[in-house]
């Protein structure tokens, strides 16, 4: 008896679920627009916030459209674009062109999308926040070994580096090191993934140092100032600091459709200087 | 075999679902056919299954076999230097961290097991028993890559503190987490085998006067003998396949673990950290292809083992 009224009640419940969603439906549709597709994008974790906030405005605007985003480290991007796996392979350097360790990518076009900062970053018990470049490069080829040697405590230095693959590591080492080699080994050394993996790498070891883009610096590390210059979006503007790089979407020719339609939301004046730069990326236009 | 063919009118004895109002005859080809058929489909569904494995054994070793075209057979297993970016591709480093990061979980968790089996067949009283079989069965359930992130935040600041290194990275921390993973899977099969000897021989043993500790050490544990290599193997198949959790909290650097706290890399973590960053067609794809072909071949080699084992145990 009870049961039978269990299985009533639950019936009627589904129905108006369904009812009631059904109703509200074409009430929304009136302005939506008419693109639909599927976007699928790969690549760099350093863009991936950027990419993240980008898609959640662009399918308000869209809701047809559907938009998956993962990062694994920038190279993953233009080979899953030549492998035919995703859309769109975002990549903090210009694919097209050779960089040290990596061939370039025929048949793909660079499209800018954003100005991406880098910083060196230290763990919050680590008090030289002001390093030099010929320092820099002391402490991640692993000739300087102590912080005191650097102006900080007498400690060991825990070295966090990105994996082989990273555009983070490659825009770091180009830029900030001026070409010097990462250490390989070594018993505090290591290496991780993706710049999220690095964030929570830094900020749970003690006297460690590694190196991220600006958006995902938090208040539990402290970004260093090289040459006496502190890692400020000002600054990279204004063009005193130098650790920076274009962050750029590959895609399989020229873009198209939706994936045309997404790119240039990006490259547009509105998101560029309302969304990008509330997560401490820099618009295309800034720099001359 | 009953008389079908006569007239159409008889009952026919021991019917069938498919009685209908056909001819005898042919209610008979259908059952003939259906039997058939039956048979066909379980084993096709079986060579499915072979074929996928040969499938798999087949890709991983024509792509891992492409690296010996510029790697020479005694590099690959003699040298320890994986430097991919220099042309170097050394797996030794790798096989050997596999190994000594098994041994390591072994040599803690099964003295840890056998004694939890023993306490689960022997000493506990059934009320508790059927409350601790199912929270090792859920252990077993939980997802590796929980066990890494409680290793990365919980274990290593721990391992830390008490030891008093940089980064408490390495194969201490990484056997410590495979242990607590590997430990119910042992135990429960232990326990298992421990209970599966026969009542006569621990009767027998006390009836001579043995003492508890005596019947356990001298009597069950060595009678269940092949179940408990059984649960061995199969804790150490677990142990060397693990990745997720593995590569949380093992550092990741290419360099032999001279020391328990050094971070250093096995094979699967090595594998998972590079396989989406190389070049579809270099040596370096070719070189961690090997590898996993390796994993899979150590693997296979272990599976035999314990079938034989578990052969063995059941003919004694």
């Amino acid at each position: 008896m009870k049961l039978k009224w269990l299985k009533a009640a639950t019936v009627a419940a589904l129905i108006a679920t369904i009812g009631l969603g059904s109703v509200q439906a074409p009430a929304k549709t009136e302005a939506a627009s008419k693109l639909s597709g599927k976007i699928v994008i790969n690549g760099s974790s350093a863009l991936l916030p950027l990419t993240l906030q980008a898609a959640n405005e662009f399918k308000k605007l869209n809701p047809k459209v559907k938009i998956s985003a993962s990062g694994a480290g920038s190279i993953t991007g233009p080979q899953s674009v030549r492998k035919g796996i995703a859309d769109i392979g975002a990549v903090d350097w210009d694919a097209t062109k050779k960089v040290p360790g990596f061939e370039a990518f025929t048949g793909q076009v660079a499209n800018k999308v954003a100005v991406t900062p880098f910083a060196a970053v230290v763990n919050k018990n680590v008090t030289a926040t002001n390093l030099t470049t010929k320092q820099l490069q002391d402490i991640f080829s692993g000739k300087v070994t102590n912080w005191k040697e650097v102006g900080g405590k007498d400690a060991d230095i825990i070295v966090v580096n990105r994996a082989f693959g990273s555009g983070t590591r490659v825009n770091f080492q180009e830029k900030a090191l001026n070409g010097t080699d990462f250490m390989t080994k070594g018993s505090n050394y290591k290496e991780v993934k993706t710049s999220g993996d690095m964030k929570t790498a830094v900020e749970t070891t003690p006297n460690a140092i590694g190196y991220v883009d600006f958006a995902y610096i938090t208040t539990k590390m402290t970004a260093v100032s090289i040459n006496g210059v502190a890692p400020t979006v000002d600054n990279v503007i204004n063009g005193k600091y130098k650790v920076w790089g274009y962050g750029y979407y590959m895609t399989k020719g020229q873009p198209t459709g939706v994936v045309k339609e997404f790119i240039q939301y990006i490259q547009s004046a509105k998101f560029q200087n309302g969304s990008l730069k509330k997560l401490k990326f820099i618009p295309l236009s800034a720099m001359k | 075999m009953i008389d079908t063919s006569s007239a159409a009118g008889q009952i026919d004895l021991g019917g069938s679902l498919l009685t209908g109002s056909g001819k005898p005859f042919d209610r008979r080809k259908r059952l003939f056919v259906m039997n058939r058929l039956f048979r066909y489909v379980c084993i096709a569904c079986a060579a499915f299954v072979c074929l996928i494995l040969f499938l798999i054994l087949l890709l991983m070793f024509r792509t891992g076999v492409l690296t010996f075209g510029d790697v020479s057979f005694s590099e690959f297993f003699l040298s320890a230097e994986w430097s991919p970016e220099t042309e170097q591709y050394g797996a030794l480093l790798f096989i050997f961290g596999t190994f000594a990061l098994t041994l390591l979980t072994l040599m803690i968790s099964v003295p840890l097991s056998l004694l939890i089996a023993v306490f689960l067949s022997t000493f506990i009283p059934a009320w508790l028993k059927n409350v601790l079989r199912p929270v090792m069965d859920l252990l077993v359930g939980i997802p590796s890559v929980v066990y890494g992130y409680l290793g990365l935040t919980v274990l290593i600041p721990i391992i830390r503190d008490v030891t008093g290194t940089g980064m408490g990275d390495g194969l201490l921390a990484a056997a410590l987490v495979l242990t607590i993973m590997v430990l119910p899977t042992i135990s429960r099969i232990s326990d298992d085998s421990i209970s599966a000897v026969p009542k006569k021989f621990s009767d027998a043993s006390y009836a001579l006067g043995a003492t508890r500790f005596q019947t356990v050490w001298k009597v069950l544990i060595p009678s269940a003998r092949s179940g408990i290599m059984y649960a061995v193997i199969l804790g150490m198949a677990r142990a060397i396949g693990e990745t997720m959790a593995v590569v949380m909290v093992i550092g990741n650097t290419p360099q032999i673990a001279d020391s328990l706290l050094k971070p250093t890399s096995v094979l699967t973590s090595n594998i998972v950290m590079q396989i989406a960053n190389v070049p579809f067609d270099s040596t370096w794809n070719y070189a961690l292809y090997l590898m996993g072909f390796l994993l899979l071949a150590i693997s296979l080699l272990m599976i035999v083992g314990v079938r034989w084992l578990q052969r063995k145990g059941a003919q004694q």
